[in-house]
């Protein structure tokens, strides 16, 4: 029974979900969920989901959201085997720091400086936030010093995670990882190794950075 | 076979590790890091940690750093049975979603709303900031409706890294709960399941809600 997935294509943590679920080999059952339009506050999503946020899970009746946990889940519970969720307690625990750095740092900080732009209307860029960011594009190029890949010597959810949160990050600002080889190449090891990577992530990294690139052309110049 | 843990017993979520390893009966090594002297950007911490944050764990090498992570890792590893962090794919993921929740959400809010008043010298109350946090509240408030405990009907590392946060909001602004009675109830609820509770956890929480008070004190 497929899974419903509430989504929408631009989301990095949605795609990171469309990602694990492909590659685990679980269906799903994909139920676009704008958030501008104000789907997430109809009262049955949020009787699934009391934080209405996106993405959410419904499997045949168990409601998930908060999209690490979700692909935490798909693994645990769907996977063939360990491989994209290794079970060994020190891997996992290098898997779960990377899940938590993705979105307490990685993600987080390039939040905190284009979400302002898209959708608060400021007109610059906070030159601190951006010195944060790069900061963060500073460690996960230290982490990919210590492993080929986010956490270990394979593919898992770490890069999945990851992969969305820089896809978008790239979508945005085409420079943005010029300074970080390590990262470049990591990126396209995992575009060639992710499956359908087209459709879980690609097109729906492009449509963020055209909403983007909207928004940042209404900048002031410097 | 020592563990070292990198820490500061104010920060919350070094207090998370702190209750995580007293229940699942790991002994600890604890190593203080104090931030505010910049002891985490020393050569010799930064390459144990090239992130500098607290907690950090070294097991004999091993380093390991985000304090959810940690938690994990230390049931997972050392825990003689899974109850504070079930196998069952439903029940971990739900304990996830709420570990996901307290970084993201939950504590971020708090973060987000005392670090400007603590840190940058901010000498008003940000309006909207403080409703994040509210609505940050108000949803563990719902979590809290129909379960007795963060993520089902015992508890898990989800109670342990959320009451670190909890704790740390209370002792800051003191009555912040009263609007949110299934957070306080929880609170108590809690206390009286966690080994050491008071001095590993609430020590720590009033040096912090000591340093907070004082700032916001300097607030017009």
């Amino acid at each position: 029974m497929p899974i419903d997935l509430y989504y929408l294509e631009a989301s990095a943590p949605c795609r990171s979900v469309m990602m694990t679920a492909k590659m685990v080999g679980v269906e799903l059952n994909l139920k676009k969920t704008d958030v501008m339009a104000g789907d997430n506050m109809k009262p049955e999503y949020i009787k699934m989901n009391p934080q209405h946020n996106i993405p959410t899970i419904d499997d045949d009746g168990f409601y998930l959201n908060e999209s690490r946990a979700i692909c935490a889940y798909l693994v645990n519970k769907y996977a063939k085997d360990d491989t994209l969720y290794p079970k060994d307690p020190k891997v996992r625990a290098l898997v779960d720091q990377r899940l938590y750095f993705d979105m307490g740092v990685f993600y987080h900080r390039f939040g905190l400086v284009y979400y302002p732009v898209m959708l608060k209307g400021a007109t610059k860029i906070d030159e601190s936030a951006m010195k944060d960011l790069e900061g963060a594009l500073d460690f996960l190029e230290t982490f990919l010093g210590q492993n080929k890949y986010a956490a270990c010597d394979h593919l898992t959810i770490a890069d999945l995670s990851l992969v969305a949160s820089a896809s978008t990050f790239l979508a945005t600002n085409k420079t943005i990882f010029d300074k970080h080889p390590k990262i470049q190449s990591w990126l396209e090891t995992c575009k060639a190794e992710i499956t359908d990577y087209e459709d879980t992530n690609n097109r729906g990294a492009e449509a963020f950075g055209q909403w983007a690139g909207a928004a940042l052309s209404k900048l002031e110049s410097a | 076979m020592p563990i070292d843990l990198y820490y500061m017993s104010m920060s919350a979520p070094c207090r998370a590790v702190l209750l995580t390893a007293k229940m699942v009966g790991v002994e600890i090594n604890l190593k203080t890091i104090n931030l505010m002297q910049g002891e985490h950007m020393q050569p010799e911490f930064l390459k144990i940690n090239p992130q500098h944050t607290v907690p950090c764990l070294d097991d004999s090498g091993f380093v390991v750093t985000e304090s959810r992570a940690i938690c994990a890792y230390l049931v997972n590893k050392y825990g003689k049975n899974d109850k504070l962090y079930p196998k069952d794919p439903k029940d971990r993921a739900l304990v996830d979603q709420r570990l996901y929740f307290d970084l993201g959400v939950f504590y971020a809010s708090f973060a987000d709303f005392y670090v400007p008043i603590m840190f940058r010298g901010q000498t008003s109350i940000d309006a909207s900031k403080r409703k994040k946090w509210d609505e940050a509240m108000n949803y563990f408030n719902t979590f809290l409706a129909d379960q007795d405990y963060a993520a089902g009907n015992h508890l898990t590392i989800a109670d342990l890294s959320l009451i670190a946060s909890a704790s740390t909001m209370e002792a800051f602004i003191p009555n912040i709960f009263n609007d949110y009675p299934k957070i306080k109830e929880w609170i108590e609820r809690c206390k009286s399941q966690i080994a050491d509770y008071h001095d590993l956890n609430q020590v720590g929480a009033n040096i912090f809600g000591q340093m907070g008070q004082s700032a916001l004190a300097k607030i017009q």
